[in-house]
């Protein structure tokens, strides 16, 4: 075994102890602990990401070295290497495009209370991604839910802790859940490791025995999951905490939190179910259903909405919903439109939601519209951006939301059964998605004769409109040359089996 | 199903408690009595849990007299899991009752609408 | 392969350079100093492009692709006959509104971002015209539509938002059912790539033909939308009226005529032989003979003068979708010729209006009278152009509907072969109708009219020789209809 294959027990272990050591660090070296332990995860998932593509094949690490079904596992491959490599991309940039705004929304002694917070989410995010072991992974569910909560209620105003109090009751509600089919998996299977409880719940399957408790075990599963990614029914709480959270939180909450969990699920099917088990269960359909509904209601309550912010948070119920219309259609081009869709929401959510912060700071803090009016003219750099982020989410080819809207509708084409559905609802998404971001586009460009408020320059918010750049030029990237991103999904998924 | 129902009744029960305990914390709006459902909730797992591990007429896995044989053991494993569980219930019950006291001092009252309806006064 | 690449991204990087450059709104001491200085800038831009276009169109033979979008979605581009005679009617029309908005804009606020996008949209035609197959060719549609949107609601009020809102809503929705259509069509063909003789395979046509009609239809009625097709015309009358008066001429004249590219692109990926006979056939002519009369009928009726003009395109771009949708060869080279000769007669008449507006403040038809005494260049142009909307000889519009009957005749199809001319007379008796009593009013504005206060209001040269070179043009290509006739017989049988 390679050096490199400690890597994610590395990255794991490193971002959970600078959490520990940034509680005894003054606020300014704190913020530099972070961004370090940021890149040099980055760093660790890109070489980890390239020694997979040259093995071309996924390994596993013993911790503690005990060998299965005893010990705890860590397994990397191709998708795991390249999510983490993402989300510390992710969560690079949107700490560096929300930092200016920190000391204005967080009291001076608690910001490296923020920075322990940031590095602990990553942390779990990364044991989610890498874990091959179901309770771990419940663990980190809860040590994300908590570091999540606290991100959400570190800026303390009413509404952020009402936001937080509802995030808690609907993440328990969905961890409980959770854990309840995994004590069943578990009580079927008597494993805990992902590849042991495949082999049984193959054998299980073939025998023809337990089939009730096996899928109310997956649909429990799946639905606390569901519920933890703010899936249609269950996103009364995302608007709140998605509004009135930090930016730097808001941003990483919407681009990654909910990604987390749906990474779990993704694993959950492929590596403890099994994809043919998962499929042939109704599972999928309650999911496809949901799925749609997410998407055509997210972006009524959107177009309603007349707060930019809130706007945006309910954008991103109609995205989980075209993730999980992917999983729905339970194809395997499905399921790599929804992981590409994961890629691509996570980098537009967070370019929208940073730019927005830009547009509303030069308009008094406000962020009604009528307050908005011209504001890209007052900061131009975030007018550009929210201007990219808007095409992205509306699907106009070269960004990357033209892509995966490609993807889904292709998927969807070898679907016999849903394919109209899905295509049909995928229009009226793209069509009401036009509606509120175009209407704001042009909101934010409707030049004022007599504005109250200052403008502001380059000179002022370099670090700023730099991360706005890196932002959109993700974007364009994932959507001009998507197909070797598409290439690793697929074989990261083939990996998966 | 009946004979089935009444020899598994410990997991039945677990399964009573743990739906008890989800509407609790799901439909409840005092922020207290929510958090009493969480608890429920959690400690439903792990009697299920429990129940699971445990086998009639074995001893825990506690090596006394040189008996190293696997048959006079329960499964130690849901013990195991039940602790680590306590520990994040432990956690996140701490977690919602420092929110709720946060929201008390602000608001003067535990009922999760009564908040949400003054927050939308306030108009923020 | 490089002057292709170059006539659109040039006018593309000028026109985003220009929006950049130039973002805040001019105002107040250095507007008439840097006025000056970006006219001049923007009409050599223009000029520039335009000229990258007519050497792309002389020079460029091969295709090339530029990249891939995904595995077997290359981005591609390559000059065809029919993109060549499009690109035609872009190059001549898009400056000469250029040149008339120098004079038009000039009380207007916002310049800059008015010419960044005219200048955009520009590119975007461009490449829309050279697609070499159906992904590029929706890839710069949907760029088309948000290029051209702030030209709509350049004026900033709650109208003009509203208008380019409804544009943007009507074209999305179009372009998504395309987009719909599209994804069948790759499922089912074995490249995307622009043929005139179908794509499709033939074993899919043997599985799944009532499906892909139903396909077909989806794609005619998305793209359709664009052209103003009947039950999706009604952003064309909001978004012209309020739109300003040159960028109405080219919305008009050439942006409208993406629509009908993109539906003979369609035609062609069907193939014609597929959809001949066919219940798509018939219900697309219906639509069309409907759009055609109805346009004509609404126009009549219409009281402002622009949208009298936009009701107008409404009806004439259904003479060129009735000419596609009878499907033999005549009428095909009719409504070609139909697409060049609506295209300067309608840029024409836009401008003259705008001329009128510009000069006058009026917009409403009743209050003109009397103004061929006032503006008499303007309105001999007005006149002019309008005898060719009609189809009155020597113009182009004679020519291009003679084709059009005559196809229609021959085509011997059951009922439109007899209906379809007589309809289109009747809408030429209508168009005759809403448009000459501005001349008659103009000119002879009767016995009571009060001759002590008028004065002449003939506007500026750089508003009255575009409008020149466009009537000119309308009745040049009536008076030797071969050498179009001859471009379109090239395109028809060089495909």
């Amino acid at each position: 075994m390679d050096f490199i294959c400690n890597f994610p027990f590395f990255s794991i272990l490193l971002s959970l102890f600078s959490g520990t050591v940034c509680s005894v660090l003054p606020a300014k070296a704190a913020k530099i602990v972070n961004r370090v332990v940021i890149l040099a995860v980055g760093l660790m998932s890109a070489a980890l990401l390239l020694y997979l593509l040259s093995t071309g094949e996924s390994f596993i690490y013993w911790m503690g070295h005990f060998p299965a079904p005893w010990g705890n596992e860590i397994r990397a491959g191709v998708l795991e290497a390249g999510m983490a490599l993402f989300f510390c991309i992710i969560m690079y940039l949107s700490m560096a495009g929300g930092a200016h705004k920190l000391p204005g929304e967080v009291v001076e002694s608690k910001h490296n209370l923020y920075y322990i917070l940031v590095n602990l989410l990553l942390s779990s995010l990364l044991a989610l991604v890498y874990t091959n072991d179901m309770f771990t992974a419940y663990v980190f569910v809860e040590i994300n839910t908590i570091s999540a909560c606290g991100l959400i209620m570190i800026r303390q105003v009413g509404r952020t802790i009402e936001a937080a109090v509802r995030y808690m009751i609907m993440s328990l509600l969905g961890s409980g859940l959770l854990l309840f089919g995994l004590c069943i998996m578990y009580d079927l299977t008597g494993h805990l490791l992902m590849s042991n409880i495949k082999e049984s719940v193959e054998l299980i399957v073939a025998n023809g025995e337990y089939q009730i408790p096996l899928i109310v075990s997956v649909a429990l599963m799946c639905t606390g999951l569901c519920i933890k990614s703010a899936l249609f029914p269950f996103h009364a709480w995302l608007p709140d905490a998605y509004g009135y959270s930090t930016v730097s939180s808001a941003a990483i909450l919407s681009s990654l939190v909910s990604k987390g969990y749906i990474f779990l699920l993704i694993k959950i099917i492929y590596r403890v179910i099994g994809f043919s088990v998962f499929n042939s269960t109704r599972m999928i359909d309650v999911l496809f259903v949901f799925g749609l509904m997410g998407m055509i209601f997210g972006s009524l309550s959107a177009i309603k909405e007349n707060d930019i912010r809130r706007m945006i948070a309910f954008s991103s119920v109609a995205q989980i919903g075209y993730i999980y219309m992917g999983f729905g259609m339970g194809t395997q081009a499905g399921m790599v439109a929804s992981i590409f869709h994961i890629l691509s929401h996570a980098a537009t959510k967070s370019l929208l939601f940073i730019a927005a912060i830009g547009l509303t700071d030069v308009s008094g803090g406000s962020r009604r519209f009528a307050d908005l009016t011209g504001s890209a003219y007052r900061n131009k750099w975030a007018g550009v951006a929210f201007t990219a982020g808007s095409l992205s989410m509306v699907g106009v080819p070269l960004f990357s939301g033209f892509i995966s809207k490609l993807l889904f509708a292709q998927a969807a084409v070898q679907v016999e059964g849903k394919m109209l559905a899905s295509l049909i609802v995928l229009g009226i998404s793209t069509v009401l998605n036009a509606v509120y971001f175009m209407k704001t586009v042009i909101r934010i460009y409707t030049a004022t004769t007599e504005t109250p408020y200052e403008g502001i320059t380059f000179r002022h918010m370099k670090a700023y409109a730099v991360t706005l750049v890196f932002f959109i030029l993700l974007n364009v990237i994932l959507g001009v040359s998507s197909q070797p991103v598409v290439n690793m999904i697929g074989q990261g998924l083939a990996m998966f089996a | 199903m009946g004979p089935n129902l009444f020899a598994n009744y410990g997991e039945a029960v677990s399964a009573i408690l743990f739906c008890i305990g989800f509407t609790n914390l799901l439909l409840q709006t005092n922020l207290i009595k929510k958090i009493i459902g969480l608890n429920i909730m959690d400690s439903a797992i792990y009697l299920f849990l429990a129940e699971k591990g445990y086998i009639a007429g074995r001893a825990a896995p506690i090596v006394v007299d040189g008996v190293t044989s696997a048959e006079r053991y329960i499964n130690p494993i849901p013990s195991g899991l039940v602790l680590t569980g306590i520990v994040v219930s432990v956690s996140v019950t701490a977690l919602m009752l420092s929110l709720t006291i946060r929201l008390y001092t602000r608001y003067h009252t535990l009922d999760l609408d009564e908040i949400s309806t003054q927050l939308k006064r306030e108009g923020k | 392969m490089y002057l292709i690449l170059s006539s659109i991204f040039f006018p593309i990087l000028a026109g985003l350079f220009l929006l950049i450059r130039f973002r805040t709104p001019l105002s107040g001491e250095n507007r008439a100093v840097s006025r000056k200085t970006l006219t001049s800038l923007i009409g050599a831009l223009l000029v520039i492009t335009a000229a990258l276009v007519v050497a792309a169109l002389m020079c460029a033979k091969d295709g090339f692709t530029l990249f891939y979008l995904t595995k077997n979605l290359p981005v591609c581009f390559r000059i065809d006959n029919v993109g060549r005679l499009f690109s035609m009617l872009a190059v001549i029309a898009i400056p000469c509104a250029g040149f008339f908005s120098f004079a038009y804009m000039k009380h207007e606020a916002r310049e800059s971002r008015y010419y960044g996008f005219y200048l955009l949209a520009f590119g975007v035609l461009n490449a829309l015209c050279f697609a070499g197959n159906l992904i590029t060719f929706y890839l710069f549609f949907e760029l088309l539509t948000l290029s051209s949107m702030p030209l709509v609601l350049h004026n900033g009020s709650k109208e003009a938002l509203m208008a380019g809102l409804k544009y943007l809503f009507y074209s999305l929705c179009g372009a998504y059912a395309a987009l719909f259509g599209i994804y069948f069509l790759y499922q089912n063909c074995d490249s995307l790539t622009f043929t005139a003789d179908g794509a499709l395979r033939a074993s899919s046509i043997a599985e799944h033909g009532g499906f892909l009609l139903v396909t077909a239809f989806v794609m005619l009625l998305g793209f359709g939308v664009k052209a103003g097709m009947f039950p999706m015309h009604a952003w064309l009358p909001t978004a012209h009226p309020v739109a300003p008066a040159p960028a109405s001429a080219v919305l008009s004249a050439v942006i409208v005529k993406a629509g009908v590219l993109a539906i003979i692109r369609v035609v062609g990926m069907f193939g014609r032989d597929f959809l001949r006979g066919t219940w798509v056939q018939t219900v697309w002519l219906i639509l069309a003979l409907i759009t055609v009369f109805m346009g004509s009928l609404l126009a009549y009726r219409e009281p402002v003068l622009k949208k009298r003009l936009a009701y107008s395109t409404v009806s004439q771009i259904s003479y060129i979708l009735f000419g596609l949708a009878v499907m033999n060869e005549t009428s095909f080279t009719g409504s070609l010729m139909h697409v060049l000769a609506h295209g300067f007669v309608k840029a024409a008449l836009f401008l003259c209006a705008g001329a009128i507006i510009y000069k006058t403040g009026k917009t409403r038809v009743a209050e003109m009278r009397g103004i061929g005494k006032e503006m008499p260049l303007t309105m001999w142009c007005f006149t002019i152009a309008s005898l060719g909307l009609i189809g009155i000889p020597p113009t182009g519009g004679f020519v291009s509907k003679w084709y059009l009957a005559l196809g229609s005749l021959k085509s011997g199809l059951p009922v439109f072969d007899v209906l379809g001319p007589v309809i289109l007379l009747v809408s030429a008796m209508l168009t005759a109708g809403y448009l000459l009593p501005l001349t008659i009013h103009g000119f002879f504005p009767g016995a009571d009219y009060d001759y002590g206060g008028f004065q002449k209001k003939e506007p500026c040269r750089l508003m009255t020789v575009p409008i020149v070179i466009l009537t000119m043009l309308s009745v040049l290509t009536g008076l030797f209809p071969d050498m179009v006739a001859g471009i379109i017989a090239m395109a028809i049988t060089g495909r």
